[in-house]
């Protein structure tokens, strides 16, 4: 099948608007099929599994890529010069070193990320004026996260909506001038941005000691976590200051998780309750393994999550994260932190340590 | 707080009695069953009470035993824990196992061959290790520079415990015992049972030497338990990682000793002379011994393997047998079950060895379809770079042992025992760059988890370091001469 039928057959796939497990099955093993023909370390990964195209029947024994092989592999069905962007992984993890992952067109994963937050995040409302918490594309060329906040603003944003942080910083003059404009107009407003970013805003408002009551319908998206870049807050501490200071309900406090490995990202139905439950579109699917053998961890009990995007062509569709989670019958699952870095028992040195003295 | 029907009563507590301590209850479960152990809370006043209680028995009693008085109560208590009759030995391997989930078989080896290092003569040793008359802990004795010399131990000695490995406690708690220091030690939550036995079997045999110790637990982390401790010890010794040591320090007031002992790696080197087809299992057996006792937990246990190129049988082909003679091995000894943390790191640390392999064809991975263990071999010039512990091992190939001092030294405040296999010529011959490089500790291969009796733990002086010496300077004897009654 060319390039251009497997990517148009994705985007025909992503607007059917469902999937039967057939039909979910059915796509995967195309891609998979794909995926090892064109994407040479993958084949050498899935081989060394036996795991061939000829051999899988189900999605669920195509094997996943641990998000560390990034770090060392082009992981890529095109060759690394054709590449129209390549996204590259925050490095917080093993000494720095960022993986990178190739796109050679953004077609479908914005076409996947249109789709789902158009459902997940405007619930009904076509356009808000929008406030970024984060830098812009031209910024952050390699970051996804870049990528997706600008195409939020882009396709969802009314006139006006814009980033927040340039090169001198946070602009909370502007920020709370638009913010005090939504109050007035009586507008619903979306405050969107990583998580950090929330923390370093909702520090300066604690200084000045200001609040606002965002108008009702507001939403609040924040996004992955705090990799030490501010202070680290629980689940229940972070939403409850964010409904506080902002005056958006919990339940109208999002969380998106995302990853630069992926094409496709997951949401909660606000955060009312922690850890809240978690679910992506019909192109995504997760599993709970146990890290060492791969095999699924009976229902209900905590493993380590694979995702299954079928939006990411272009690299590897299975994705084993180092994320704890716990799924959930048919509705999705619950986020229970990171899984690695392990102290040890006793008094060897493990990893973390080591890497943590190495930086000094 | 939890109700303690029928759990394990953890720590020794001299002074207080035994219902007005509040418990708290720490679940354990295992392959053998399940086990509560309930570890003591105590109050601020509890701590000053059972601090002044051991402090005044020390004082009143321990001070006052000859240290061959104290070496033989101990060999007592060591003797009885040595017996496989005994109710306290027979609990110690139904319980142990289970708390920390090491094999049980592995769990009584270990027992055995580490408690018959601290029998009477061993003990002994161990004094002669750090003073040239074990006497000077007892009298004024005389020095070669002139006068006289006494050590003295610390009024209160605190020990912060760390970690699962089974009786681990005990180094620092004999030797605190030995230099007659009351002490308090605080049970590992990963182990809080063995040290707390050893007190109360000690009390059995010298209950005037049961008040004279304590074994308490507070949450670690727990700052204000902590700080209580710490304000009435005049010293300090602690394990954990450099994180929690760094916060003990902080509240170490400046005038109180403090020893820490930080976690380590050691590796294993080797060499050509090993590597013929006649040697070459027994020194993969014994490779395999050392990585596979307490799943590479200890500070003594091997990361890294360097195996010396030009021998009959190759780097690559050790690393085969090593993978053989590990597969055996868990079939005897089956790997203790991980956590969801401790089974990530594993399968992150496997899962990149093979990643790195597809790019370099002198990578190899070998592993147990189910991550039981893992070797990887890598030609490249690499150092002791921690692995994913519980069975997983890096074989390093080099062109010669010579070269492994330099890729040591980077990380020299973390080394501790070097394992190796070679001929007297190279041991030698190795052995001053190794400790050059910060390595205080070289074992044969398949002894790096028994370190012998009266070993340098970290290269330090283990009862050395807990003692003051009062001087009687040659000036202060001359002058006393002119205040004699018999004196012209």
């Amino acid at each position: 099948m060319s390039d251009e039928a497997i990517y148009q057959g994705m985007l025909a796939f992503i607007d059917a608007g469902q999937a039967s497990d057939a039909e979910f099955n059915a796509k995967a093993l195309e891609i998979f099929a794909h995926q090892f023909e064109h994407n040479l370390p993958y084949r050498r990964f899935a081989m060394q599994r036996a795991k061939t195209p000829r051999s899988v029947r189900s999605w669920r024994d195509i094997p996943a890529v641990p998000i560390n092989a990034f770090k060392d592999l082009t992981l890529s069905c095109r060759p690394a010069e054709e590449s129209a962007r390549i996204f590259m992984t925050s490095g917080t993890t093993r000494g720095g070193i960022r993986g990178q992952i190739h796109h050679t067109t953004l077609a479908v994963y914005d076409r996947s990320m249109i789709v789902n937050f158009r459902q997940r995040v405007m619930a009904g409302a076509d356009r808000l004026p929008m406030a970024v918490l984060f830098p812009d594309e031209e910024a952050m060329p390699n970051s996804s996260l870049a990528h997706y906040l600008a195409l939020a603003l882009r396709m969802f944003g009314t006139e006006g909506s814009r980033h927040f942080i340039g090169a001198d910083g946070l602009d909370i003059d502007g920020l709370f001038a638009a913010l005090a404009a939504a109050e007035r107009t009586g507008e619903p407003f979306a405050l969107l941005g990583a998580s950090y970013s929330f923390v370093h805003l909702m520090d300066a408002m604690e200084r000045t000691g200001r609040r606002f009551a965002l108008p009702d319908g507001s939403r609040i998206l924040d996004t992955g976590g705090f990799k030490g870049q501010s202070r680290e807050l629980e689940p229940d501490a972070f939403y409850g200051q964010l409904s506080a200071r902002f005056g958006v309900p919990r339940g109208r406090c999002i969380n998106m998780y995302g990853m630069t490995e992926l094409s496709t990202q997951f949401y909660d139905d606000g955060n009312a309750t922690c850890p809240s439950l978690k679910s992506g579109p019909h192109w995504i699917r997760s599993r709970v393994v146990n890290p060492l053998t791969g095999q699924d961890v009976p229902p209900g009990s905590v493993g380590v999550l694979v995702h299954h995007d079928l939006a990411h062509i272009n690299s590897v569709a299975a994705i084993l994260t180092e994320d704890a989670g716990i799924l959930e019958a048919d509705s999705g699952f619950r986020l229970l932190g990171r899984v690695a870095g392990a102290d040890a028992k006793g008094c060897s040195l493990a990893v973390d340590d080591f890497l943590t003295a190495a930086r000094g | 707080m939890a109700a303690v029907g029928s759990a394990e009563y953890a720590g020794h507590l001299p002074g207080l009695s035994a219902d007005a301590v509040e418990r708290r209850v720490l679940t354990f479960r295992g392959v053998g069953g399940a086990v509560e152990v309930a570890v003591p809370v105590l109050t601020a006043a509890q701590v000053a009470r059972v601090a002044e209680t051991v402090r005044a028995a020390a004082h009143g009693y321990l001070k006052t035993l000859t240290v061959a008085e104290i070496v033989t109560i101990l060999d007592r208590a060591v003797a009885r824990l040595l017996d496989r009759d005994d109710p306290w030995r027979q609990k110690a391997e139904r319980l142990l196992p289970i708390v920390t989930g090491y094999d049980a078989e592995m769990v009584r080896l270990g027992l055995t061959g580490y408690l018959k290092t601290f029998r009477a003569p061993e003990l002994r040793k161990f004094l002669a290790e750090d003073f040239a008359s074990p006497q000077i802990l007892d009298d004024f004795q005389p020095v070669p520079k002139g006068g006289f010399a006494r050590a003295f131990g610390p009024d209160l000695l605190l020990h912060v415990w760390a970690g699962n490995v089974p009786a681990l406690p005990l180094w620092s708690l004999v030797s605190g015992l030995l230099v007659k220091a009351g002490t308090v030690g605080k049970l590992p939550s990963a182990e809080p049972l063995f040290a707390g036995w050893f007190a109360q079997l000690l009390a059995e045999i010298d209950p005037r030497l049961g008040d004279c110790l304590a074994v308490v637990w507070w949450k670690g982390g727990d700052e204000a338990a902590e700080r209580a401790w710490l304000a009435q010890a005049d010293t300090v010794v602690a394990y954990g990682g450099n994180a929690a040591l760094a916060a003990i320090r902080d509240r170490v007031p400046v005038t109180t000793r403090f020893l820490p002992h930080g976690h380590k790696i050691s590796v294993a080197l080797v060499s050509r002379a090993a590597l013929d087809p006649r040697r070459v299992g027994e020194a993969a057996r014994l490779a395999a011994h050392d990585i596979v006792r307490y799943d590479q937990q200890g500070c003594y246990s091997p990361q890294t393997l360097f195996v010396e190129r030009g021998g009959r049988v190759s780097p690559r082909d050790f690393a085969g047998c090593l993978a053989h003679e590990l597969a055996a091995l868990a079939r005897k000894f089956p790997r203790r079950e991980l956590s969801m943390a401790e089974a990530g790191a594993v399968a992150s640390w496997r899962d990149a060895q093979e990643m790195k392999g597809f790019a370099d064809p002198g990578r190899l991975l070998l592993s147990d379809p189910a991550g039981g263990w893992c070797v990887g071999y890598t030609e490249a010039a690499e150092g002791p770079a921690p692995g994913g512990l519980n069975r997983t091992i890096t074989v390093v190939a080099v062109d010669s042992l010579d070269e492994v001092a330099a890729r040591l030294a980077p990380a020299k405040a973390f080394l501790q025992t070097a394992g190796i296999a070679a001929s007297p010529e190279e041991l030698f011959r190795l052995a001053g760059p190794l400790g050059a490089a910060g390595v205080t500790r070289i074992c044969a291969l398949g002894r790096m988890t028994a370190p012998e009796a009266g070993w340098h733990h970290d290269g330090r002086f283990n009862l050395l370091d807990l003692v003051t010496m009062t001087e009687i300077e040659r000036s202060a004897e001359i002058a006393a001469d002119g205040f004699a009654r018999y004196a012209d």
